[in-house]
């Protein structure tokens, strides 16, 4: 094995943990306020890019219009979802919010798969973006370039959002302590509905690169990601943004890397390997990577 | 009421259980004792996935990682002979020379799903909240893939198909009643007594002399045992299992069966059961699609789906904690109840 | 707040209650008619995982019981799909099986993409004595594991998987080969297992120079791809076994990371999504074989391809569709040669078929095989379009 054939699965695990990180952090800030592990996240994911697929073909806006446009109807859907869903049940139990989750999640695909059919779509983005480098024998295409580039710009503009801005402020102190935070005056109301906006426009990024990156989109693509970003979260320690990056990249660059160094015969085992990962992960650090110890209850 | 009175009422509402199921039996289609046994087979499998996740606080999701582990030993040590040489033609010789009845069977799937539930929750048991739901999660994953994998056992994503029906009204109702005996028994232990107070506060339980791991394997270890016994009777249900049929859909749906139902309480197990097997069925009669001539219905294929899930929701925002929330029936209350009537009268 | 949700939870429990009630209302009122219409059904997963394989079969298969109707029915009454969704899940699937057969009581069963479905509703009919009719499931062995009443619309695995073999050995002149297999679907893994089996026995045990797998639903191949690349010896052939969603992407990614090596496959294949989704990659050197080409001349496929447009706006998705067309008309014209609805009797003449000319190919049952006959194609992608290269038959 050289080390180019290393090199070329490390920016193909990059590209792919970008994607995880963009979804695990929604994940993440939600469940950090509303301690509310959504599985309807991924559903959000196929929205976007569903909506990008409308504004690119139907209308044509250019391209990144239709990304802008995109992120701004999955934030209204994700909000709208919080409204109509997760608000009247701010109180009742963590078990019966995950089940309205799945719920919701059942319900998103299925209207879509009334709506739009199952049938996967073309997703295809202007032909700049399947131009391919090739250095010394490692390729790597825009695509590629704009998955990453995009995924640490919204990464350090999130970043700037919590630490720098108002809203961030408060955001930061409901996930500190919901209860304080509401008798500081803070609406958390808003503050729950921008964690759900942000979230969902971050998930639709992630699909709109989804599409782009392999080229097809369908009522169903979400659910998986949803989940492999569900287990990213938890690796770096649910409710921690740098965490929820950092194990959206550790999970992508390790399922590459498992299907690329494994020898063929055990590259059918990678997921049980990625999960088996998971739990050694957990049982090292039971807060996950960057996880903060729980404060318990005496 | 006297604890005698009640073990007589017990018995006797018991056997008018079987009483009645024995006339369904001869009175109803096959489609419809398909429905009854479906509920009986998810009831058992709800109590006990409320035996770890509502009575001992474990949330798991590894329900159908347990059933598929009791359906594929159950499988292959009950298929005849003659069909395990042409389906499993690769397997050790002893195996291939074996073939068990079915109760054998079925006991030794559901000890093995233990077994597994013993291997895994010895080492995972000691992770909290999500961090042990996405753990279970992990392992459901991990038995899908072994399955898939080890051609030789399981013929992977063909699946193993032919098995023999055996699986009928008093097999599952029979399973169902020893399932909801058994968790009740164990509730009402002092284990029962140490699992509800790890569930409410660990720390506490633990400094009053309860042993956290002991407590948490007992119920993980239970809960496992009638998952994989479950999952041999839905498989020889069905008579195909491939690794697709125990997918993280099964899981979320007997977990939703559970909290729909009220997870702290067997009464809510058993009704999240019943109602969450039949209103799906009877949501399909909104979506049959009929042809007649040129005239077409157009089907709406989902809509079922979308129904149950507004419903869901609803139970949710109107009742937290679920149909039955934490209440348990029993003879008192429903002694109570009755006299409470008659007085009004 | 409360009470409104109840409000609205009771509301929508008696729009479903009144629903059944409704459905049975009308049952009734067909059985007292006289039974004007005969009902054939059907359970496709249109929805889950396979709905976009069974999908499009559902709408072949009502397209076909409309044109019937159209053309005055068999033996003079209306054909009548009571279709049920499986819900791609075997509890769903083998509880529809069981409603059609008991409450709904069909005279013939269709359905499926898929082995896994159709072993466990198979068996319900077989029970009943209602024959079964799987349009798109391929394991050649089915027909026997499931019993006499089940029979296959289309060509086994083994047919199209050898078919692709010989045309790679002969006229690709290939000696060696890189096999990529999605290990999630008993379609793709039996495909696979054939097309091994014929490819050693024309070139050798070591001509198979590597086996990679991917899974259904995976979007990423750049690990597989990396490592084919990194072969010391290319090989001259890759079969890629995937369904029609998968290979679109698998194709583009092949080509994009400069893989030219000629792809062959089966009528997983058949697709516009291979074109649409694998771009220019589909172009390069793409084989596949399938059971007809849906832009040949023939007469009855035309008429397919035309109908399917006009009723639902859109080509045919896949293969699929014109397999549950051919399904529906195998079973009219078998119910119109046994002259009766009873089931044993669709059965006998079902079995009897020979010859029967549909879009796919021509069906005869020979020998008591329930498994047809039927001739393979195949086909290459040229300018975007599907070409035919050539008929096989097995």
């Amino acid at each position: 094995m050289d080390g180019n054939y290393l090199l070329q699965q490390m920016i193909n695990g990059v590209s792919l943990g970008s994607i995880y990180a963009l979804v695990a952090i929604g994940f993440s800030i939600t469940y950090s306020i509303l301690r509310l592990i959504n599985f309807a996240h991924g559903d959000i994911l196929m929205i976007g890019s569903f909506c990008a697929l409308f504004f690119l073909v139907s209308l044509p806006l250019p391209l990144f219009l239709a990304i802008a446009g995109a992120m701004l109807c999955a934030a209204l859907i994700g909000v709208l979802v919080e409204r109509i869903a997760f608000r009247p049940l701010r109180s009742a139990s963590e078990e019966a919010m995950l089940i309205t989750s799945l719920a919701v999640s059942i319900f998103i695909e299925n209207l879509g798969i009334m709506t739009v059919t199952a049938q996967p779509r073309k997703f295809a983005f202007p032909q700049v973006f399947s131009h391919t480098y090739n250095l010394g024998g490692v390729s790597f295409s825009n695509m590629t370039l704009l998955t990453v580039g995009s995924a640490i710009f919204l990464m350090l503009a999130l970043t700037f959002f919590v630490k720098r801005t108002k809203l961030g402020k408060a955001m930061r102190a409901c996930s500190e302590n919901i209860k304080v935070a509401r008798l500081m005056g803070i609406d958390i109301n808003i503050v729950i509905a921008a964690a759900f906006a942000i979230g969902s426009a971050l998930a639709a990024v992630a699909g709109i690169m989804l599409g782009g990156q392999y080229g097809r989109i369908d009522p169903l693509m979400g659910f998986i990601p949803g989940l492999k970003a569900f287990v990213a979260a938890v690796i770096g320690g649910i409710g921690s943004i740098p965490g929820a990056v950092l194990g959206g990249y550790a999970l992508g660059l390790f399922e590459i890397l498992l299907v690329g160094l494994l020898p063929v015969d055990y590259s059918g085992y990678r997921d049980a390997f990625v999960f088996l990962l998971l739990i050694v992960v957990l049982l090292l650090r039971p807060n996950g990577l960057l996880g903060s110890v729980e404060g318990r209850k005496i | 009421m006297s604890p005698a009175r009640k073990k007589i009422y017990t018995v006797i509402a018991l056997a008018a259980l079987f009483i009645i199921l024995g006339v369904l039996n001869n009175v109803l289609s096959s489609y419809h004792m398909r429905l009854v046994n479906l509920i009986g087979i998810n009831i058992a499998l709800v109590v006990s996935l409320n035996l770890t996740n509502g009575f001992c606080g474990v949330f798991s999701l590894g329900h159908a990682g347990f059933m598929a582990v009791g359906a594929y030993v159950s499988a292959i040590l009950s298929l005849p002979l003659a069909k395990k040489a042409v389906v499993l033609p690769n397997l050790p010789a002893w195996l291939g020379a074996i073939e068990m009845n079915f109760l054998a069977s079925l006991i030794i799937g559901g000890l093995a799903a233990a077994l597994c539930a013993f291997i895994i929750g010895y080492p995972v048991l000691r992770l909290r909240g999500h961090y042990l739901a996405v753990a279970t999660l992990g392992f459901l994953v991990i038995v899908q893939v072994v399955f898939t994998q080890l051609q030789d056992f399981t013929r992977g994503a063909r699946g193993i198909n032919g098995l023999t029906q055996y699986t009928n009204v008093w097999w599952v109702w029979v399973f169902a009643c020893l399932t909801v005996f058994i968790v009740w028994r164990i509730i009402n232990s002092a284990y029962g007594r140490g699992m509800l107070a790890i569930r409410e506060d660990d720390l506490a339980a633990e400094a009053m002399g309860v042993n956290l791991t002991l407590h948490k394997l007992l119920a993980f270890c239970v809960g496992a045992f009638f998952a994989g016994a479950g999952g041999s009777l839905w498989g020889h249900l069905i008579t195909v299992i491939n690794p697709l049929s125990f997918s993280y859909d099964r899981t979320f749906f007997i977990v939703v069966m559970s909290i729909v139902g009220g997870m702290n309480s067997i009464t809510g197990g058993v009704a999240g059961a019943a109602v969450m097997t039949v209103i799906p069925e009877m949501l399909r009669n909104l979506e049959i699609g009929v042809t007649i001539g040129s005239f077409a219905i157009p089907p709406l294929y989902g809509i079922s789906q979308i129904i149950m899930a507004v419903v869901i929701i609803i139970i949710f925002i109107t009742r937290p904690k679920g149909i039955v929330g934490t209440r348990e029936f029993s003879w008192d209350l429903l002694h109570r109840k009755a006299s409470k009537q008659t007085l009004e009268e | 707040m409360k009470k409104l949700l109840v409000l609205v939870f009771s509301l929508i429990m008696v729009t479903v209650l009144a629903g059944c009630g409704g459905q049975k209302e009308q049952q009734a009122s067909q059985s007292q008619s006289g039974g004007d219409t005969i009902k054939v059904g059907a359970i496709y997963n249109v929805t889950g995982a396979q709905a976009s394989l069974d999908g499009p079969s559902l709408n072949g298969f009502k397209l076909a019981a409309k044109e019937i109707n159209e053309a005055g029915g068999v033996l003079g009454k209306k054909i009548e799909v009571v279709s049920i969704d499986g819900k791609t899940d075997q509890t769903s699937s083998t509880n529809a099986a069981s409603k059609l057969v008991d409450v709904d009581k069909v005279v013939a069963i269709a359905g499926f993409s898929d082995s896994n479905y159709a072993l466990a509703a198979g068996p319900i009919a077989q029970k009943a004595g209602v024959p079964f009719v799987t349009s798109g499931a391929t394991l050649p062995s089915l027909p026997d594991q499931v019993g006499d009443f089940f029979f296959m619309a289309a060509f086994g695995d083994d047919a199209q998987a050898y078919a692709a073999a010989d045309y790679a050995a002969e006229a690709l002149n290939a000696k060696t080969a890189y096999v990529l297999t999605d290990t999630a679907m008993d379609f793709t893994v039996n495909l696979s297992a054939f097309f091994e089996e014929r490819f050693k026995a024309k070139n050798g045990a070591d001509s198979i120079v590597l086996k990679d797998t991917f899974k259904t639903n995976d979007q990423d191949f750049s690990a597989q791809i990396t490592r084919l690349k990194a072969l010391s010896t290319k090989p001259d052939l890759l079969f890629i076994s995937s369904g029609p969603s998968e290979c679109g992407p698998i194709v583009k990614q092949l080509r994009e990371a400069g893989v030219t090596i000629p792809v062959i496959s089966g009528d997983g294949f058949d697709t516009p999504l291979l074109v649409e989704l694998g771009g220019a990659g589909a172009n390069v050197d793409t084989y596949f074989a399938t059971h007809t080409c849906l832009t040949s001349d023939a007469e009855n496929v035309k008429k397919f391809v035309g109908a399917y447009k006009a009723e639902y706006g859109r080509d045919a998705e896949n293969a699929f569709a014109a397999l549950g067309y051919d399904t529906m008309y195998l079973i009219a014209d078998a119910i119109k040669r046994a002259n009766s609805t009873d089931p044993k009797a669709i059965r006998d003449t079902l079995g009897q078929t020979s010859g029967f000319k549909a879009v796919t190919g021509t069906i005869t049952y020979a020998d008591g095989k329930r498994v047809p006959q039927k001739s393979v194609s195949i086909l290459k992608v040229v300018d975007g379009k599907f070409t035919f290269i050539k008929e096989v038959t097995p």
